[in-house]
């Protein structure tokens, strides 16, 4: 079972676009699944919920459009949904422009940020109960919610703080699992019937790959920085090679923390989207023997990777930490232990001797 | 009183350690590939930028970008059992 899952959680780490040969709608007369799925995937000035024969439930926000010179404008998005325009503005794929070709910079209530405002909401209700809980029962056995999340702290404390961050792990703990409850829930919420892929947009995971970013940074030591810009037992004539290539590492590392987030969280919409327009692009019940068991499959996944990614997500956040904060580590010689092909200590990894410092003497 | 563990020895370690292994190596392998990704991009932006005839930029920063890619896994290897 444990192999099994480690095999899954490999793949699941790849980004996959398997979903997009589906997009290709051979439909007679225009399903375009591929149409669909992207707009289903993307964010939007409206929420669209369902569509009936009826006609369409959509609940509308406020856009709020800024031009240049001429001031903010806000209304309401039905003024400006289906291709209608209102004072010079209008809709060009999801993005807001002007009939006259002049700058606009949309500032609006999307359905991302829709969302992203509910599910705060929801966060802050859960960790004020959770937090109350705390106080109310000091040093008893938790109940209800707190006994449920207590655990996922827990072990984002000891497996991921601890030892990859080291003694200094404290200081990071809550924003360790404030961006581990925040991906989670939110992957969770994108799971919903009807709700937005919040955590499928790139600028969501961009901001907490930059938050990410900035606290390895603004936490970086000295030891840190001197691996960047002098790693040792290294040549002073090859620091023209070394400093750019190490450079880029810092930007690559939250670099592929955004790209990792938004691909797996998008790709598991596609695919669960295109195993449901099968049905449409064959127009035949028989399809759905197919497509609604495979898509419950990875539908029941995604529950699963909603949470590997959350872990994920704050696993190498603190493994970047944990890098640049980690003390300078000297032999007994005064040497430098950590030249090239040292084994111990380190990031990451093989942060046993923490371990055996801290966690068993505490237990 | 324990000895000081060593990983590479150490005959079980628990689901926990292998998730994070797993989770580690797997994120090694996608900052090979975020790496090649930026670089081509880079290349690519800037052969439009400059109107090359031969995309020489896609093709060196590409290259660069591999052996940058390479470094880093040999550099994270050797960091950390």
């Amino acid at each position: 079972m444990k192999r099994l899952l480690s095999i899954l959680f490999f793949f699941l780490t790849l980004p996959v676009f398997a979903g997009e040969p589906a997009q290709s709608g051979e439909a007679p007369k225009a399903f375009n699944a591929g149409e669909v799925i992207l707009h289903h995937v993307a964010d939007s000035h409206e929420w669209h919920w369902f569509s009936t024969d009826n006609g369409n439930f959509v609940s509308y926000f406020p856009v709020v459009a800024y031009q240049p010179g001429k001031g903010l404008s806000v209304f309401f998005s039905d003024k400006i949904a289906e291709g209608k325009s209102y004072k010079n503005f209008k809709l060009d794929d999801e993005r807001l422009t002007t009939l006259d070709g002049s700058k606009v910079y949309d500032f609006s209530i999307t359905k991302n940020v829709a969302a992203l405002a509910m599910s705060s909401l929801v966060l802050v209700l859960v960790f004020a109960s959770v937090a109350r809980g705390y106080r109310r029962r000091v040093g008893r056995a938790p109940t209800g919610l707190q006994s449920f999340l207590e655990p996922f702290v827990v072990f984002i404390r000891d497996e991921v703080g601890k030892k990859s961050i080291g003694p200094k792990y404290e200081r990071y703990m809550p924003y360790l699992l404030t961006v581990f409850f925040f991906i989670w829930f939110n992957n969770l919420l994108g799971l919903t019937p009807g709700a937005a892929n919040l955590t499928g947009n790139i600028a969501v995971t961009m901001m907490l790959a930059l938050l990410t970013l900035v606290i390895t940074l603004f936490s970086g030591n000295k030891n840190y920085w001197g691996h960047i810009f002098a790693p040792p037992g290294v040549p002073w004539a090859l620091y023209i090679i070394m400093v750019p290539v190490e450079l880029v590492g810092i930007i690559v590392k939250p670099f592929s923390l955004m790209v990792r987030l938004f691909a797996n969280i998008t790709a598991g919409h596609i695919i669960i989207l295109s195993f449901i327009s099968l049905i449409f692009i064959f127009r035949s019940a028989t399809a759905g023997l197919l497509s609604v068991p495979f898509g419950l499959f990875i539908s029941v996944l995604e529950l699963l990777v909603a949470i590997l990614q959350a872990y994920i997500f704050t696993l190498l956040t603190a493994m970047y930490i944990g890098s640049a904060v980690e003390d300078h580590h000297e032999t007994a010689d005064g040497a430098h232990a950590d030249d090239f092909g040292t084994v111990e200590q380190r990031q990451g990894g093989s942060n046993f001797a923490h371990l055996a410092q801290s966690d068993v003497a505490a237990h | 009183m324990l000895p000081p563990p060593d990983p590479a020895s150490d005959p079980t370690p628990s689901g926990a350690d292998r998730m994070r292994a797993v989770a580690k190596y797997s994120g090694i392998a996608f900052q090979m590939l975020a790496t090649i990704g930026l670089s081509a991009w880079a290349g690519i932006w800037l052969d439009g930028h400059f109107h090359t005839k031969t995309p020489w930029f896609t093709i060196g920063l590409m290259l660069l970008g591999v052996l940058v890619a390479l470094y880093q896994v040999i550099r994270s290897l050797t960091k950390s059992a």
